[in-house]
């Protein structure tokens, strides 16, 4: 008990310093609790993968168009439970710039095969049956202030209308949320015959098809057989499982992981240097009182374990205000009108910020500790 | 006056020179600006790098047309009329023999191995004609030859030789059903077009089931930037849903899409720059702490306390701008010139390096000074109030 209030003692013997080291922790793990947020919410599309999903395209290029005949014909393959298809709309709400994933599916289908995708059976009846209506996700409606029973235009910086108008009315029969706190809901979905019937571009094409399967072990033999279908016809398909497509597409921005976790590493680095930095100093002020310490029966085990619990509650009071931090950071980013995937501070990142806490600790404590423990009692008295 | 700049000087001296004492500490104080530092310009950088490759593409002496509301030219079609019709249009340089100089352009995305993570993604093919090549600045076949028309034969552009796998001199390429040979590799200079496959224009059309439309038209203004006489002749015909543009301005919006990227590097590195403040700061007053019997005596001698300020600000901002160049030197060693690519506009890989310019390496540099100012004017204030008395005093 009376080691506890030493530490204590020692830790706010200078107020200032104290401060300024908690003060570099705090930085370092508000840094590292927010980028982990974003990093688990670009990965997100990854992790939620469904695996019983897979993800039917052009095998040229995924924005090389497929026949919507193929629909049919991989619905009838062995171990298949139910496929939709999917166009890319290219739409934009009043503005060009406003751009949003939309997507032209079969609205049959879809919410069987995208069943992250949350709507009463009421609001699904109501959009099969409403050849204009469209399903929006929670994240982009709020964004627009879009209301359900609401009607809209929509603009597509692709496709045009017969008569050369690049707007579409829609109606906005339901929002949606995410079975997930992270499932995406950025983006609309409306009725391919609606499409298909009013843009100019020629019909019958589709961008690409979602499949569910009866069972992730049978996904290999689906593919062989999707992909053999369509071998040698002029639009070949390749059939990959939708993690797999996912992180593909999440790639091609750039090596995100990498960036954000050099980051955090760099920021890590240049806190454990200035925190150990001063540990050791300060632990080298107190070489005399040590001795006297040591003089008086304190064992050198003890004064050991001082000075490490000293580094670890500092890296303890700094790691944890700076992860609570990060937690204010990310409820501000989710509120900002902008279209960013919700992203989360779980868990998994205070556990984890606890274990750098540790090892943070541990490492800027560790020396000055030695140094404390061989401390020999005539050359800490004898030095001025 | 001049006691009073020779004191300054006299004290500053002693401040750098007894630095090697506090050696640990000013080296932790000089790393946490460098890589602080070293941060901001990583992703300076790359914004930078990214949106000087953009501005070297486009140039004002030629007009690019896309489809209204397209914004890109992966979005954007029209119909062989709509090129024919437009070609005829004022304003449009001509060639020796009196017709207009114009290319009517193809873009469709095939897929491409990265070399980095083995990843496919997004390449751009363009079906080009001979005319094309003569409205891109800079290009040059720099191995192999042109494609022949009506054959399926490609030129690649460096960038994409660099980022991705298979496109190498000689190789086949399958496509679909179709197989394509590179016969050539071309260079623009650094610019986009180095991240694109190059094919004719006809057979792509043919091959990509792309029938007789086309999606972007290129042409030589007669005035280099003055796009107002076809912007007035597609205005007048309703016809033509079209957008005019230079290619200067058409891509310089397309090269703002990583100013994001330059926002988020301030962001991080100026709360980064904290926690070198809260080091600087610690090794800042350690130092006063270290030096006051010094600083006491030399007042006691008849220095002034401005002299004691003075010092301590210089020794700081000395530490930080040592830790600065270093920062700026590992950032200019690691990631000037830097390949890299990500999706561009038009849902495509564009490959780009970084690039230092000297106002980053500015921008580095004055982010260090304002961590030295900050984190040595507090220091610098306790050591200008040392009293004369810890002169005589024993002890630390």
């Amino acid at each position: 008990m009376k080691d506890v209030y030493l530490i204590l003692k020692n830790l706010t013997r200078k107020p200032l310093r104290l401060f300024l080291t908690v003060f570099a922790t705090f930085i370092a793990f508000m840094i590292f609790g927010t980028l982990t947020a974003f990093q688990q919410a670009f990965d997100a599309g990854v992790d939620l993968a469904a695996d019983d999903r897979l993800v039917v395209v052009n095998k040229i290029n995924f924005t090389q168009t497929l026949p919507i005949a193929y629909v049919n014909r991989v619905r009838a393959v062995e171990d298949v439970v139910a496929v939709t298809h999917l166009n890319w709309f290219g739409g934009y709400y009043q503005e060009p710039r406003a751009q949003f994933a939309m997507f032209a599916v079969d609205a049959e289908n879809f919410l069987t095969v995208y069943d992250e995708l949350v709507i009463t059976d009421a609001e699904r009846a109501a959009w099969i049956a409403n050849r204009q209506g469209l399903i929006a996700g929670k994240s982009i409606a709020e964004s627009f202030g879009w209301q359900a029973g609401e009607r809209i235009p929509v603009n597509s910086n692709i496709f045009s209308q017969r008569d050369g108008r690049t707007d579409w009315d829609f109606d906005v029969v339901a929002i949606y949320e995410g079975a997930d706190p992270q499932t995406d809901t950025n983006s609309v979905y409306f009725h391919y015959e609606y499409f298909n019937e009013t843009q100019s571009f020629g019909g019958d094409f589709i961008g690409f098809m979602g499949v569910r399967t009866t069972d992730p072990e049978r996904n290999e033999a689906v593919i062989a057989a999707i992909d053999d279908l369509f071998a040698n016809s002029p639009a070949e398909t390749e059939t990959v499982p939708e993690k797999a497509f996912n992180k593909a597409f999440i790639e091609q921005i750039g090596n995100l992981s990498l960036i954000l976790t050099s980051v955090v590493l760099a920021a890590f680095f240049v806190i454990l240097v200035i925190v150990g930095n001063s540990m050791i100093l300060s632990i080298r002020e107190r070489t005399r009182e040590i001795g006297v310490m040591k003089t008086l029966g304190f064992t050198s085990g003890r004064i050991f374990r001082m000075v490490l619990v000293e580094s670890l509650l500092i890296a303890l009071i700094g790691g944890m205000l700076g992860v609570a931090a990060a937690g204010l950071m990310v409820s501000l980013v989710n509120q900002a009108p902008i279209q960013l995937p919700v992203l989360v501070l779980g868990g998994s990142v205070w556990t984890q910020a606890l274990l750098y806490v540790a090892v943070l600790g541990f490492i800027t404590g560790i020396v000055p500790a030695m140094n404390a423990l061989r401390l020999n009692i005539i050359t800490a008295l004898s030095r001025s | 006056m001049r006691g009073f700049f020779s004191q300054i000087w006299t004290v500053v001296v002693m401040n750098v020179l007894s630095l090697p004492r506090r050696l640990w500490m000013s080296l932790a104080a000089i790393f946490a600006v460098s890589v602080v530092v070293a941060v901001l310009l990583a992703f300076l950088a790359m914004a930078k790098g990214f949106e000087q490759t953009l501005a070297g593409t486009g140039t004002d002496r030629i007009a690019i047309i896309t489809r209204t509301g397209s914004q890109s030219e992966l979005n954007s079609s029209m119909s062989r009329d709509t090129v024919n019709l437009v070609a005829t249009a004022p304003g449009i340089a001509r060639d020796a023999g009196g017709d207009p100089v114009y290319s009517a352009e193809l873009y469709v995305i095939v897929d491409g191995i990265k070399r980095s993570n083995q990843l496919k993604a997004n390449i751009p093919m363009r079906g080009i004609s001979p005319r094309g090549f003569g409205l891109r600045e800079q290009l040059e076949i720099v191995e192999g030859r042109q494609f022949e028309p009506g054959r399926n034969e490609i030129v690649v552009g460096e960038g994409v030789l660099r980022q991705f796998e298979g496109f190498e001199l000689g190789r086949e390429i399958r496509f679909g059903k179709t197989n394509w040979e590179v016969v050539g590799v071309f260079s623009t200079g650094g610019s986009a077009f180095e991240s694109e496959l190059w094919a004719d224009a006809p057979t792509v059309q043919s091959q990509f089931q792309r029938g007789s439309s086309f999606q972007t038209v290129r042409l030589r203004l007669e005035t280099p930037g003055d796009v107002q006489p076809i912007l007035e002749f597609v205005e007048n015909d309703p016809q033509l849903i079209l957008d005019v543009e230079t290619e200067a301005d058409f891509f310089a919006n397309q090269g703002r899409a990583l100013t994001g990227i330059a926002i988020f590097g301030w962001i991080l590195s100026v709360v980064m720059g904290l926690g070198a403040l809260a080091g600087a700061l610690n090794t800042m007053y350690t130092s006063v702490a270290a030096r006051a019997r010094e600083i006491a005596t030399l007042r006691a001698i008849g220095f002034s306390n401005i002299s004691a300020f003075m010092g301590t600000l210089a020794e700081s901002l000395l530490l930080s701008v040592l830790g600065g160049l270093a920062g700026a030197i590992a950032a200019w060693l690691f990631f000037d010139g830097f390949s890299a690519s990500t999706l561009g506009a038009s849902f495509t890989q564009v490959v780009f390096t970084f690039e230092l310019t000297p106002e980053l390496f500015r921008d580095g540099i004055v982010l260090a000074v304002a961590i030295g100012l900050i984190g040595g004017l507090f220091p610098a204030w306790r050591a200008a109030r040392v009293p004369v008395v810890t002169a005589f005093q024993g002890g630390e």
